[in-house]
């Protein structure tokens, strides 16, 4: 696969209208800059090859490259990707906050990755005013304030490669599918740049069907909550087809065709639904309330949820084979959908 | 010029032809002065004011031209005599006003003076301002060299003052630029009273009211003048021919094409062969004196610069003189001979010429043309109109091109005239969207300002200068203002009328002269009229970029964001340096992914250059301004700023 540059970058996916806003070619360059849930070309740059379209979750996709730099295996092309096990978790006994979108297993396993020392630094997705904001976590007890669900694309990448160029190294990342899989392209490091050596430990991939505009939604959410603070949102398992917004006095709820229609075109031809190229995915565990339903991929993956649990921080349980099922058929069926999205966009 | 006023009767000097225009009114007893700034018309208001003090002349930059206007039109409502210069735009800023002092006359002697620029060497247009003197019925007159530059500034005031009109006389840029000899006539001993007379018979025109109403007998009135104008241009000495009694090809020329008509006659030895009219009064046209020539030749060659003004007037002419003088054969713009847009020059007038004397010329070998433009191409190095070292603008572009793109809905920026018109290139990253004249930045941002209703959800930005915002974008805001308009102008504040040499402006504490005036202040104005007003230094991106970003988040009505800096070439400036630069070359990241030579490539200061060899960014010590700025853009911290102290 040909690595190109930022010219090629704007032809095939931005100006195609396919950014996601993940934040991978942001703070590697003056040329690339993220403001508000989006990110713009200040300058032209005509180099290549170039870590913008190397790193891109949206350009052409080597997954031999990143399956062997993640499992050490070439891929399968799986509809759930590669994991050694799939299991439902929560947190545990070591973890004192409640504020989280279903088993706080993310705020579980970061806090614990940073307070044994697996990882260095966290970049999480924290609340800066009304937009989501990535943020460089050194401390455990931070953690908490990253958690819960945001549904807006957020620049994570941005302080990832922000944190890496400050001289970080071994970071700990969760981020969607599309994130995740810039992490995945970081961590193999195509274009063989120094500051990209072991500046990626783990990376956490959280289930995602979709994410909205930034500026869209924040805008939606301003006009209907009045700048009422936001305690937490939430999409309840079908049927329900609503989108639930609970403020510190009301919980109201919005039809969710409504709420799609902030989707970025981006998102339309993703096909991973459990962020296949994470050391371990989280998602909801639907029919389990306060339940995660936690993939592990790869070893190290493995070994930082063993530790977890051993060390309380996380609680484990059974995942049926039904729900397996069920969550392979969500997995193909978005994958079904980008295809579609990517027959129609050639035509 | 040292010796506008000390130089001798009979005396020669170099004198460039706006130096000489200067003289020429000190000549004729000019008292008042006024203009706007512009190139190439600067130097003549300019030179009067640096002698105002000692001739006991007024001399003033006025707010705008048509203002300018008005105030030399006051000196001559009051008996004295004036002028008025401007560059060739200023014209149509003042058309409105001179439309109307055409219709009503003048007392003392009064000379509007345009200097207009073909080929647009310092403009973003090339206006022909002669077109002006037919629509507004006065008298033109244009000088073909730099005697005729100062001996014509005399007589024309003379002959406004006997007509009681306004008369134009225009010159252009490779007149009022360069120099010539010229002999110095006498500076009259004058002690004028300047005295407005209105109470005598309305119509009365030394005693009366001065109003072009009524208007048919004003109108006639100032035909008549026309008349007698026409009657005088008949014996002017600006009017001369020279060649043989029977041409074989008869030139008909004014102005600096006069200069490259004679070259051109010169380089083809044709000098028994062609005869060359000269007129110095180009509108009325002297119909006897142009009968006389016609009759003798058939073959008449226009050479005019821009558009066929002569040349139409002329065929006018032979059309109502062909009974009496024949059939004549015009060549010039109407049939290709001579190119419409552009500057002429002597080349431009021997290839038609050669071709009707039957003469093979060719200025170089083809050889050596192909030679020397290959040369040109290649060798020479790649000089981009640029802002200089250290220039606000650059700075503010950069901010302006930064926020606009990051705020990501295709905004763009209203421009119009000054330096920062550059910024329609690379040197201001190409910010600029829409350029017009002076003032329209604003006025044209308040009409997309008020497009939302169809749909526009565009950031709206407009930019102008100090002088410029006196000039005349006061109007255009107040507007914005008045209905609502989404906008956001940033005044590029660099204090001094810049591009055409410091010249004062309202918004400083002098004068033309030097003398004291009364400053005032943009960021007080603009709250007056309900703008919210945000001011800061363009050096400090942070600053400039976050207080952009403010004012562009407030949706409805205009905001103005102040960016105060002093232009770097600033007299007041004396060229010290606020910082020493350096580069670290072992950060430096050069071509490299992360940087692709931001620096040298984009931001393009020219205090920094690119070292091919060893491929790092270098400071150029010589020309850089210390202004510091770059240190800001550089990604990898590679370029350092130390603070200079001076005593």
């Amino acid at each position: 696969m040909e690595i190109l540059g930022t010219k090629e970058l704007m032809e095939q996916v931005r100006d195609k209208g396919l950014c996601v806003s993940c934040g991978a070619c942001v703070e590697i360059c003056p040329y690339h800059k993220s403001y508000k849930g989006k990110i713009a070309l200040v300058f032209d740059c005509d180099m290549t090859p170039c870590q913008c379209y190397a790193y891109c979750p949206q350009t052409e996709t080597d997954r031999d490259l990143l399956s062997r730099t993640m499992f050490g295996t070439m891929d399968k092309g799986e509809a759930l990707g590669q994991y050694r096990s799939i299991i439902a978790a929560k947190a545990g006994s070591k973890i004192k906050s409640n504020r989280f979108q279903n088993g706080g297993t993310v705020s579980a396993l970061f806090t614990h990755a940073l307070d044994s020392g697996l990882i260095d630094a966290a970049v999480l997705t924290g609340q800066n005013d009304d937009l989501p904001e990535p943020m460089l976590i050194e401390n455990a007890c931070d953690v908490a304030s990253c958690a819960t669900t945001k549904y807006m694309a957020t620049p994570t990448l941005a302080a990832v490669h922000k944190a890496i160029r400050d001289g970080r190294k071994n970071l700990g990342v969760a981020g969607t599918a599309c994130q995740v899989k810039a992490l995945a392209t970081i961590k193999a490091n195509p274009l063989g740049k120094a500051e990209q050596e072991n500046s990626i430990g783990l990376s956490l991939g959280l289930f995602c069907t979709w994410s909205l505009d930034t500026r869209k939604f924040s805008a939606f959410l301003a006009g209907e909550t009045g700048g009422e603070k936001i305690v937490s949102m939430d999409v309840p398992p079908p049927p329900a087809e609503t989108f639930k917004i609970k403020t510190e006095n009301e919980e109201r709820e919005f039809p969710l065709k409504e709420i799609r229609k902030m989707i970025p075109r981006g998102c339309a031809c993703c096909p991973d639904m459990t962020a296949e190229w994470a050391d371990v995915s989280v998602g909801a565990y639907e029919g389990k309330p306060g339940w995660n339903t936690l993939i592990i991929r790869s070893e190290k993956g493995e070994q930082w949820v063993e530790e977890a649990i051993a060390d309380d921080y996380l609680v484990r349980d059974e995942f049926p084979r039904s729900r397996l099922e069920h969550l392979t058929l969500g997995a193909d069926n978005k994958r079904k959908k980008a295809e579609e999205f990517l027959t129609k966009e050639k035509k | 010029m040292s010796g506008l006023i000390s130089g001798k009767k009979g005396s020669r000097r170099l004198l460039m032809g706006n130096e000489a225009i200067a003289r020429g009114a000190l000549e004729a007893g000019v008292k008042v002065a006024a203009g706007y700034p512009g190139t190439p018309s600067s130097e003549i208001v300019e030179n009067l004011a640096k002698v105002a003090e000692a001739g006991n002349l007024y001399v003033e930059w006025s707010t705008n031209e048509k203002i300018a206007m008005e105030v030399a039109a006051a000196a001559s409502f009051a008996r004295l005599r004036s002028i008025c210069v401007v560059k060739q735009n200023g014209i149509n800023v003042a058309s409105d006003f001179l439309l109307h002092l055409a219709g009503s006359g003048t007392r003392g002697g009064m000379l509007v003076i345009p200097c207009d620029d073909p080929g647009a060497l310092s403009s973003i247009n090339e206006g022909d301002t002669r077109h002006f003197a037919r629509l507004l019925e006065i008298p033109l007159v244009e000088p073909g060299d730099f005697q005729e530059a100062k001996d014509m500034t005399k007589w024309a005031l003379e002959l406004s003052e006997e007509l009681q009109c306004v008369i134009m006389m225009r010159s252009v840029t490779r007149l009022s630029h360069a120099s010539g000899n010229v002999t110095l006539g006498d500076l009259p001993v004058t002690d004028v009273k300047a005295e407005f007379r209105h109470e005598g018979f309305p119509l009365d025109p030394n005693e009366g009211i001065i109003t072009s109403a009524p208007v048919a007998f004003r109108h006639s009135q100032q035909q008549e003048k026309l008349k007698k104008a026409t009657a005088a241009f008949e014996s002017s000495p600006f009017n001369t021919y020279t060649g043989p009694e029977k041409p074989e090809v008869l030139i008909v020329t004014s102005s600096a094409c006069n200069l490259y008509s004679r070259e051109a006659i010169n380089i083809l030895k044709a000098e028994e062969r062609v005869g060359i009219l000269k007129l110095g009064t180009t509108w009325p046209l002297p119909e006897k004196l142009i009968e006389n020539r016609l009759q003798k030749c058939d073959s008449i060659l226009v050479v005019e610069e821009v558009i066929p003004f002569m040349e139409e007037n002329l065929k006018i002419l032979a059309q109502e003189l062909e009974p009496k003088i024949g059939r004549k054969i015009f060549y010039g713009k109407r049939d290709g001979s001579i190119p419409s847009v552009d500057e002429m020059n002597p080349d431009l007038v021997i290839a038609p010429l050669a071709k009707l004397l039957g003469i093979e010329y060719q200025a170089m070998s083809e050889e050596y043309a192909t030679n020397a433009m290959q040369k040109s191409f290649f060798a020479a190095p790649v000089r981009d109109l640029t802002f200089c070292p250290g220039c606000p603008h650059r700075a503010s572009f950069w901010s302006i091109n930064n926020v606009l793109k990051l705020d990501n809905n295709r905004g763009f920026v209203c421009g119009d005239i000054g330096c920062y018109t550059m910024a329609t290139l690379p040197t201001g990253f190409s910010t600029l969207k829409t350029l017009h004249s002076m003032g329209s930045g604003t006025g044209v941002a308040s009409g997309f300002g008020k497009l939302t209703q169809f749909g526009m959800n565009q950031s709206v930005v407009t930019v102008c200068g100090d002088s410029t915002f006196f000039h005349s974008v006061i109007p255009a805001l107040v507007n914005a203002v008045h209905h609502k308009s989404d906008i956001t102008l940033v005044v590029l504040d660099n204090s001094g009328t810049a591009m055409t040499g410091f010249q004062s402006h309202p918004g400083l504490e002098v004068d033309a002269s030097g003398g004291d005036a009364v400053k005032l202040d943009i960021e007080s104005i603009c709250i007056s009229m309900g703008a919210v007003v945000k001011k800061c230094n363009p050096f400090d991106f942070e600053k400039t970029q976050q207080l952009l970003f403010e004012l562009l988040e407030i949706k409805e009505g205009v905001k103005v964001l102040i960016l105060e800096q002093i232009c770097a070439l600033s007299p007041e400036k004396k060229a010290k340096k606020n910082f020493e630069m350096s580069v670290d070359e072992s950060r430096c990241k050069g071509e490299s992914c992360g940087c692709n030579r931001l620096c040298t490539r984009i931001f393009r200061c020219p205090g920094l250059v690119w070292h091919e060899e060893s491929g790092i960014s270098r400071i150029d010590e010589a020309i850089c301004a210390g202004c510091g700025v770059c240190s800001a853009i550089c990604p990898v911290g590679a370029i350092s700023r130390k603070e200079v102290a001076y005593e």
